[in-house]
């Protein structure tokens, strides 16, 4: 589903490359873990695998597009496959729950009617189906990241990328955005997490993929966030 | 399609004031552009009317004046016939001394300027209509100085003035009308990269969820578009005031009537107002695109 080919990315304001010649493979369905510190080259490698930036050298594929060389009048297409969730939910503030995740649908044309019944579904799978008209402003942090969630989830994506998304959220409340995206991992979607939380990356048992400057330093199946780091 | 429309509507309310800024100076600019167009169709058919009515007249002197009344005098003959056989001389009327002086009552009847001229004063002519109005300035070398001729007077050169005087009028308003598009330009630019500012945080997530462009771009242009638009009815409709309060009364009043044509309703809104529709729409639309392309990443 996601591989990457000796990938490296050099920003032209760093002498220090942002990924340095990665070699990794997801198979569809499979639940991996970002990890690494700060400027570790997660955030690159989300934005690699979403066509907001190109690689440097090697090739990233999605499915089956050769993401770094994809034409511009493509993206989009790739991008409708793709959910993606952040750290700070990034919905927009003057539109309700169910408008924040109807606009997903809306922006890609499909028709009012669709829109109609999928949103109500999607907002009942994420425990927000008696919030559809609050404000994002009314919300609390896990319940505005499952609005978050919803949207990234309510076209079927493919592949789920989700950057850091417990990282403002107590570890209650992350425990439950974690037990959801395990919940959209067994429908099918592959899922990809960025995450410094080492609670929620031990406690899973999943695999693990750790970058360390820009290298790939560890990639464990069913494994832990660190080894007495 | 419907979204896109919303988006732009919702666009449009939130910059109010840039908005308004935007449509007068885009009506300012296009009811300009309109004044010219008209002006230069005034213009035209001014030109149409005068020269059908303006001639080449050859005034002949003194002795022939006083003592033909008919054109019958070898000289007077000869010269008609000359005239009668040139190409470029459409047709020849002769008006005699009194004949002259019977016009000259006409025109000015009941002005005190009747009182100082008598017949003696006027000349009989030969009043040459050109084939091409433009050359009568070729009979006038030729004639002038011939035994028998006064003075030869090419009557395009009287209204010239005229016709001068209106073609600056004409160029004015386009001038003024380019600077202004200048600025509407710039100010429909400006708004664009505003209002695609305060939406960055909607457009980054529009592009997120893979919107393609027509969804991310075609509100903006949308709201470009439409400004242009309500900029040019506004600019017709204030040429069908100018025209109704003020080009009218001008036009029909004792100075002007019959010198320039009226300036009818179809000309501005069978012709202006959908110019300046479509130039307003394209001009709208090209500055939003262009701005969308160098100053909005998509």
């Amino acid at each position: 589903m996601i591989r990457l080919e000796n990938v490296s990315k050099v920003y032209a304001t760093s002498t220090r490359p942002a990924l340095d010649d990665v070699t990794m493979d997801v198979e569809r369905g499979e639940f991996v873990f970002l990890i690494g510190p700060s400027g570790s080259g997660k955030s690159t490698l989300l934005r690699l695998l979403l066509r907001e930036d190109v690689p440097s050298r090697g090739t990233v594929w999605v499915a089956n597009w050769n993401v770094g060389r994809l034409a511009r009048r493509r993206v989009p297409r790739l991008r409708q496959r793709m959910g993606c969730v952040f750290q700070d939910f990034r919905l927009l503030p003057n539109k309700t729950v169910a408008e924040n995740v109807a606009f997903a649908l809306e922006v890609i044309g499909k028709p009012r009617h669709t829109i109609r019944t999928v949103v109500p579904e999607v907002l009942d799978m994420v425990d927000l189906g008696g919030k559809a008209d609050r404000m994002p402003s009314e919300l609390s942090g896990g319940e505005a990241q499952r609005v978050a969630i919803a949207r990234a989830f309510v076209n079927r994506p493919l592949v789920l990328l989700a950057d850091e998304p417990t990282g403002n959220l107590d570890p209650e409340t992350a425990t439950g955005i974690m037990t959801l995206l395990e919940r959209i991992n067994r429908t099918g979607t592959t899922v990809l997490m960025a995450t410094h939380d080492r609670q929620i990356v031990d406690s899973a048992r999943r695999r693990v993929v750790e970058l360390s400057s820009g290298r790939l330093a560890r990639d464990d199946h069913h494994g832990v966030y660190g080894v007495a780091r | 399609m419907l979204f896109v429309w919303r988006e732009a509507l919702v666009g449009l309310r939130r910059n109010l004031t840039m908005t308004l800024a935007m449509v007068i100076t885009t009506a300012i600019s296009l009811g300009l552009l309109g004044a010219g167009l008209l002006a230069v169709r005034t213009i035209d058919r001014t030109e149409d009317l005068y020269y059908s009515l303006i001639a080449v007249q050859v005034a002949l002197d003194e002795p022939t004046s006083a003592e033909d009344p008919d054109c019958s005098s070898p000289l007077c003959r000869d010269l008609r016939a000359e005239l009668e056989a040139d190409p470029l001389v459409a047709s020849v009327d002769y008006e005699s001394r009194e004949a002259a002086f019977a016009r000259f009552q006409r025109i000015y009847a009941g002005q005190s300027i009747l009182q100082l001229v008598r017949p003696q004063s006027l000349p009989a002519t030969l009043r040459v209509t050109m084939a091409d109005p433009l050359r009568g300035g070729e009979i006038v070398d030729r004639f002038t100085g011939r035994p028998g001729v006064r003075n030869v007077v090419d009557q395009r050169a009287t209204v010239a003035d005229l016709f001068s005087f209106l073609g600056s009028v004409r160029n004015a308003t386009f001038g003024l009308a380019i600077v202004q598009a200048l600025a509407a330009v710039l100010l429909i630019s400006n708004t664009i990269q505003l209002s695609a500012f305060t939406r960055r945080t909607e457009v980054g997530i529009m592009r997120l969820v893979g919107a393609t462009r027509w969804y991310t771009q075609v509100p903006f242009l949308i709201e470009a578009v439409v400004t242009g638009v309500v900029g040019a009815v506004l600019a017709t409709a204030g040429l069908v005031a100018g025209k109704v309060f003020f080009l009218d009364n001008l036009l029909s009043g004792r100075l002007l009537a019959n010198t320039i044509p009226p300036i009818g309703m179809t000309d501005v809104l069978g012709y202006v107002g959908p110019v300046l529709v479509v130039v307003g729409a394209v001009i709208a639309t090209a500055t939003g695109y262009v701005t969308l392309r160098l100053y909005v990443r998509s």
